[in-house]
């Protein structure tokens, strides 16, 4: 039985010149998991919020929705309240109420369940999720990946028939989000629950789902099963963008001329390896790292704790950068990297080590001296460098600080506008942007500082493929004009494709940098999945392209 | 810690009225003496180690200025014990003056007690069934403090490695502080409008809204509550009835030794020292069961 039917939905927002959804018509089986994705302004969370009455935008919208054979609007607000749950994006914002419980307990008091029947259904949630060690705790002190699984419990104890989810991993580290993802399948599986999520990191959601609902300008692009959306997206448009963002199994396959069944996880990745391309040669390993050029960035032993009865978070980090070299170091969540930008950025200060930039200490650089023209740090939410109405007023501003001349601003503004290409959305309001024109916006902003050295962190949160893609491009034309950047980041992927030179973090200190294809084939966990897939047959071969041209070079 | 403040905030509430009550209202020494005592005891069961001597002899300062002031300045009485710039310094004030050191102090005991057992949320649990919604708005606001504060220095570390700003006057940090204020009030806007979705997403709005609280009243607390009430009633009685009355001036009267007197302590007793009995039952208890594995 369709659980979810729609016929012919078409929506526009109020003032909108185009359709956000047009013509859609689909339907989804109970019991299924369905996992959205597509470019961002694809449509995804219209078409989601559409699903859940409370939530659906005002517009113009024409067809039809049906939940369980009856007409969504004519659903009861009690039953579509309680049987359509709904998690969001950000999962501090959509907390309500101050301690665990009490968020656990928010639904069925609205509900208006009595005190009994709350105690016994927030009891069996909590011990579903393992919340019973932070059940009386405030929300404020929870992780970010606890504050997910908390709205996410908060929504199943209302026993929902439906789940909808829109990006709820994209502010989580990557192992919390794997939880995440984990729970999720438990949830479909263990409680035939139906699932609607909407990701953009498909690498762990691809393989789960049921089916895959791929979307492009408000329309549907694909709606298939994972091992068939590679051949439908393909027929659509041999060059279609999705392309670029499916799992790395999907696209090696895909680059290697589809001989047999599309493969979906790394395990099945390497079975297919092996069985067609075992005979091959590995690629001679790259190179070894060779120091050279003139540094910009220099740490040495630097020690740092946040007050003298806490533990050392920093224990000797030693590190340089050279003049207009890509450096990203990876470790895991809370180990530290971001106190270490900031002591390299000068907002906290070491208590033992040097910080030294273009060779002389940062103790020297007298007031705001470090920011002009030296330095520049972008921080994990690009939301918080913007403080005007719009974009553009931000710019001015920055440059007026700077005291560049009026011909000189509207010279930089224009030129580092085109670079980026965020010359469109000058005009609105920061907070209106999608996270990656955030990040391009927030970029430009550092960029008018004219910065020697650029300090990046986490900058792929919250993004997705595409946006990561043109990161990439920026990045590299960055280092052309001499930029030094150092990336503080978890996604492995990233790193690869962004780096000179990658270095793992851990327990207060760099243990390891090499150029990545070396590092990655070095590690056994902490590489690409594509590096997972091939590792066995070609231990260099790193990104998805590698992995590619390993096969080809056989041919 | 454990063993009284488990009790139902409604038995804690009420306790705390009365004992504040009566030891407001009374100055008979053999409550004080009691109040003070069962305070500081209470107290000492709640703060253990250093935070207790460190509040003890502070409070014992305290409690010598408030007794000497009291006869620097009233020089009734009929006892002269020797003059002071021509002003004779009675016993009378003297005793005066300690048995209201003991009055504030024991008050001032009981409140920190009183802070420590009645925590934010047993104090919204109890007043916010008389006004539903104001409990749910003060749990917000809880919740919301914390995450602007967050927030808030995040913008302002941003700022501050853009170079904005960053100078050591007043006036530059004061305009940089009111530059992340605005900006703090779009972002508590933009949040708010996740936040009202999240709720609706959860039926918020429907009639017949319930209010759930981890709180159970048991037999336990019924059997406290009327133990307090009972001892409570004991003792007004006895006030009203004057067996409590005692007056400093011209002379000190006689402590009352009457049967009916003596009950009236005891209750009194009984009432100021409840959570230390509670509170060392309970520890012999896990001394004993300790000894015995």
């Amino acid at each position: 039985m369709d659980l979810f039917r729609i016929e012919n939905l078409s929506f526009r927002y109020p003032a909108a010149e185009k359709n956000a959804l047009s013509e859609i018509s689909l339907s989804v089986e109970g019991g299924s998991f369905v996992v959205l994705c597509g470019q961002s302004g694809c449509g995804k969370t219209t078409l989601l919020k559409m699903l859940k009455r409370e939530l659906s935008p005002h517009g113009s919208r024409s067809g039809e929705i049906f939940y369980n054979g009856l007409c969504l609007q004519e659903l009861s607000e009690r039953k579509s309240a309680c049987e359509i749950g709904y998690v969001l994006q950000n999962p501090e914002s959509q907390t309500v109420t101050d301690k665990v419980w009490h968020e656990l307990a928010f639904g069925l008091e609205n509900m208006g369940a009595p005190t009994s029947v709350i105690r016994r259904r927030v009891g069996e949630m909590a011990s579903f999720f393992g919340i019973q060690d932070w059940f009386r705790k405030n929300t404020s002190e929870l992780s970010g990946g606890q504050k997910q699984l908390l709205n996410l419990a908060s929504i199943m104890v209302m026993q929902p028939k439906v789940l909808i989810l829109d990006e709820p991993t994209s502010q989580l580290d990557p192992i919390a989000a794997a939880d995440f993802i984990a729970t999720l399948q438990k949830l479909n599986k263990d409680l035939g629950l139906t699932i609607l999520l909407a990701e953009h990191r498909l690498e762990e959601v691809f393989p789960i789902a049921d089916r895959v609902l791929v979307m492009e300008e408000g329309g549907i692009a694909a709606y298939e099963p994972p091992r068939s959306v590679e051949r439908a997206l393909r027929e659509k448009n041999p060059a279609h963008p999705m392309l670029k963002a499916l799992p790395s199994a999907v696209r090696i396959f895909c680059g290697v001329d589809r001989i047999g069944d599309c493969p979906l996880t790394v395990k099945e990745g390497r079975r297919y390896l092996s069985e067609h391309w075992s005979e091959n040669p590995p690629c001679v390993p790259p190179a070894a790292y060779m120091p050279g050029g003139e540094p910009a960035l220099e740490l040495k032993e630097v020690w740092f704790r946040y007050s003298r009865d806490l533990p050392d978070v920093l224990r000797g980090v030693t590190f340089s950068v050279c003049k207009g070299e890509s450096f990203c170091i990876l470790g895991g969540n809370g180990t530290g990297k971001t106190t270490m930008l900031d002591i390299a950025a000068g907002l906290r200060k070491a208590y033992r080590g040097k910080v030294l930039v273009a060779g002389k200490p940062l103790k020297e650089y007298r007031g705001g001296e470090l920011y002009r023209h030296h330095l520049a740090l972008l921080p994990q939410n690009p939301q918080t460098v913007f403080l005007k109405k719009t974009v553009e007023a931000d710019f001015e501003e920055i440059c007026k600080v700077m005291e560049y001349s009026a011909q000189e601003r509207a010279d930089m503004i224009e030129s580092v506008s085109a670079r980026l290409g965020i010359e469109p959305l000058q005009k609105q309001h920061p907070y209106d942007l999608s996270g990656g024109e955030q990040q391009k916006c927030a970029l430009a902003k550092m960029l008018l500082l004219r910065p020697r050295i650029l300090l990046l962190d986490e900058p792929t949160k919250g993004i997705d493929a595409f946006a990561k893609l043109q990161l990439l491009e920026i990045i590299r034309e960055l280092k052309k004009d001499g930029i030094a950047i150092v990336t503080v980041t978890h996604d492995v992927e990233f790193a690869c494709m962004a780096a000179d030179r990658c270095a793992l973090f851990f327990d207060g200190e760099i243990v390891s940098d090499d150029v990545p294809r070396r590092f990655f084939a070095e590690n056994n966990f902490y590489t690409t999945a594509a590096n997972r897939i091939a590792r066995h047959l070609d231990p260099f071969a790193v990104t998805v392209e590698d992995v590619v041209a390993f096969c080809r070079g056989g041919k | 810690m454990k063993a009284f403040g488990a009790l139902h905030p409604l038995v804690l509430f009420c306790y705390f009225i009365a004992v504040l009550f009566l030891s407001a209202f009374t100055s008979h020494p053999v409550l004080l003496a009691l109040s003070l005592l069962g305070a500081v005891c209470f107290w000492a069961t709640l703060e253990q180690g250093g935070g207790f001597w460190r509040s003890m002899g502070y409070y014992a300062v305290l409690f010598l200025l408030i007794a000497v002031t009291n006869p620097l300045f009233s020089h009734n009485g009929v006892t002269p014990l020797f003059f002071l710039n021509g002003n004779p310094v009675t016993l009378e004030a003297i005793l005066m003056g300690i048995d209201i050191a003991a009055l504030m102090v024991s008050i001032i005991f009981w409140c920190k007690c009183y802070s420590l057992v009645m925590t934010s949320d047993k104090f919204l649990y109890l007043f916010g069934r008389i006004v539903p919604k104001l409990s749910l708005v003060l749990s917000m606001a809880l919740r919301f403090i914390p995450l602007f504060q967050n927030q808030a220095q995040r913008v302002g570390r941003a700022q501050k490695a853009m170079g904005l700003y960053a100078g050591t006057s007043y006036v530059d940090k004061l305009r940089g502080g009111l530059r992340v204020f605005s900006v703090m009030v779009t972002w508590s806007l933009e949040n708010a409008v996740d936040t009202g979705d999240s709720m609706r997403a959860r039926g918020y709005g429907l009639k017949g809204r319930t209010s759930f609280s981890l709180f159970r009243f048991t037999l336990r607390d019924g059997v406290f509550l009327a133990g307090t009430a009972i001892l409570f009633a004991a003792v007004l009685a006895g006030m009203r009835m004057g067996y409590l009355h005692f007056t400093f001036y011209p002379e000190v009267a006689p402590v009352q030794t009457a049967l009916a007197a003596i009950w009236c302590y005891v209750c009194y007793g009984l009432l100021a020292f409840l959570p230390f009995i509670l509170e060392t039952e309970e520890n012999l208890k896990w001394i004993y069961s300790v000894s015995k594995i």
